[in-house]
């Protein structure tokens, strides 16, 4: 069975959501695109088989995600990566 | 009486290793609990290493060297660090079911990815162990009526290794120059090829400038002479579509680390049909066909799977994005300054790879006002010493250009704030350097340099 629309929606948030959980700024920016630029490839889905077999795969990406995310954090680095200074400094 | 005396220092042996046991445990306890390696040079204000200082993580933009693990790859491995520790070879129980099942479906990704059979990858260390099967183990199969080889200039330091190994032994080699683009030429090949031709290698994918050799067209020779084609495919995997059928190798070097896998894994493709043989650099308890004994570790070969399946998955994305940041890159650094040299072919070259020279800058010190860009001159292996690159060399590129070049390694996680940083900081650099370089100054005040003739000391 299709997953509702509502359901896709609430999957996207939680990958954004899991996403933004990574302490590591490449892995984050990563997630946090391939997640767009997932979904938006996948909007022009039509058929309820791809539709189903996609919104598996975003779920097992987002449990890998979430597994990960605590991971990276329990090694995280002290010192962040220069991008995110830079970043700390305007704001 | 014998007996007991030496019972009695055996006990005595006994109690004195134990206690040397104990405290040696005691020893590795405390080291565990000790600050980390990496703590030392950490601080919460920046990086002291090496006498610099650095406020944050530099960004990494040497994906030729080796790549981060993606962490849908460590993910894959991280339960065979856990629970499933089993031996892959262990017939007798569940552990070893498990290793050995996830072995071969990671075979099974890794063959996928090549358009081989699962029955044709051997797990080796890395690419170098490969290469050095391929090179030597051919040569030393079929020696008795073999007895040259072909290879490039422009092949890494373990095929060139290997050859000048089996050049001792009595084998002959024909090093292929490069032109100018870095590309072979198949007519200089075809010339090259003698009936006792026993090997020919040529890279795929080439790891300091990028170029991408014509491997069909390779392929195609060597099938017409029957010469057995190996190819180290370690740059090119996952980023290139590579298919051992189109491009007729009968050997093919993988590597893990280069696709955002773990290090210390790679594989030799082999092929079976028609079947090529292979004298073992390492012999024992003949796993992988005798071809490579030891124990697999499952794993990193676990890893190596994973990071195949997801390149075969995101091979048309990270390309599309790869090509992006590249011409970013690349543009943006031409638009501010000139001098700027792209070495190797433009138009057959591997996008996430782009080896610049600058002109009038001293190469050294390009690199170490860049301390907040993780970039090389070259390949990794050879980082360690000033002499410029031999393949740069071997592309007729001009002593002070080799001297100056970057290679600026672009991958699936590197984001475009990352290369706009990257191009400003080069840029200051640069002129920065400029600046204070007498040469620059007379070629802005129109003086050719290569006329002159500099005085002897």
């Amino acid at each position: 069975m299709a997953p509702t629309r509502a359901e896709i929606m609430g999957l996207y948030r939680s990958l954004i959501r899991a996403a933004r959980e990574f302490c590591d700024y490449n892995i984050r920016e990563y997630t946090m695109r391939r997640t767009v630029d997932g979904f938006r490839k996948n909007q022009k889905l039509t058929d309820s088989n791809s539709i189903s077999s996609a919104y598996l795969e975003g779920k097992n990406q987002l449990a890998v995600a979430k597994r990960q995310a605590v991971v990276y954090s329990l090694y995280a680095p002290k010192v962040k990566s220069v991008i995110e200074l830079e970043k700390l400094i305007i704001h | 009486m014998a007996s007991k005396l030496l019972a009695s220092t055996l006990r005595q042996t006994l109690t004195k290793a134990t206690r040397a046991s104990s405290l040696r445990s005691l020893s590795t306890a405390a080291a565990a609990v000790s600050p980390s390696a990496y703590e030392p040079y950490e601080e919460l204000d920046g990086i002291t290493m090496k006498g610099v200082k650095i406020a944050g993580r530099p960004l990494y933009l040497d994906m030729q060297a080796t790549t981060p693990v993606d962490p849908r790859v460590l993910d894959a491995m991280l339960p065979f660090y856990l629970s499933r520790y089993g031996n892959p070879h262990s017939r007798t129980h569940l552990f070893g079911w498990e290793s050995d099942h996830a072995v071969e479906t990671a075979r099974s990704h890794i063959a996928d990815l090549i358009g081989a059979s699962p029955k044709e990858i051997i797990f080796t260390s890395g690419a170098t162990e490969s290469n050095n099967i391929s090179v030597k183990g051919v040569m030393h199969f079929y020696k008795d009526k073999k007895r040259h080889v072909i290879t490039t200039q422009t092949e890494h330091k373990c095929v060139l290794d290997s050859c000048r190994h089996l050049q001792q032994e009595g084998f002959e080699i024909t090093y292929l120059p490069v032109g100018p683009d870095g590309i072979i030429n198949l007519d200089e090949l075809r010339a090259a090829i003698r009936p006792d031709t026993g090997l020919i290698s040529v890279m795929a994918v080439n790891n300091e400038i990028g170029v991408i050799q014509p491997m069909e067209e390779i392929g195609k020779i060597c099938k017409e002479f029957n010469i057995p084609f190996h190819t180290d495919a370690a740059q090119a995997l996952g980023k290139i579509p590579v298919d051992v059928e189109k491009w007729n190798a009968s050997l093919m070097s993988l590597s893990g680390h280069k696709i955002y896998g773990p290090k210390g894994i790679g594989a030799l493709y082999l092929r079976r049909r028609p079947r090529i043989r292979v004298e073992p650099l390492i012999n024992g308890g003949g796993q992988e066909r005798g071809i490579r004994s030891g124990t697999l570790p499952a794993p990193l070969i676990v890893g190596f799977g994973a990071a195949c399946e997801v390149a075969k998955k995101e091979m048309a994305y990270d390309h599309k994005r790869i090509t992006a940041l590249q011409d970013r890159l690349l543009n943006g650094i031409k638009k501010k300054i000139d001098g700027v040299v792209i070495n190797g072919s433009v138009e057959r070259r591997y996008a996430g790879n782009l080896n610049l020279s600058f002109a009038y800058v001293e190469g050294e010190s390009l690199l170490m006002g860049l301390k907040e860009v993780a970039v090389s001159s070259g390949s990794a292996c050879t980082s360690a010493s000033l002499e410029p690159s031999y393949v740069l060399r071997a592309l007729g590129v001009d002593e002070d250009m080799a001297h100056t070049s970057i290679r600026f390694g672009i991958g699936r996680f590197t984001t475009e704030a990352e290369v706009d940083r990257a191009i400003e900081l080069t840029v200051k650099q640069v002129e920065k350097l400029r600046e204070m370089s007498p040469l620059y100054e007379m070629v802005k005040e129109g003086i050719d340099i290569k006329q002159i003739q500099w005085a002897q000391h």
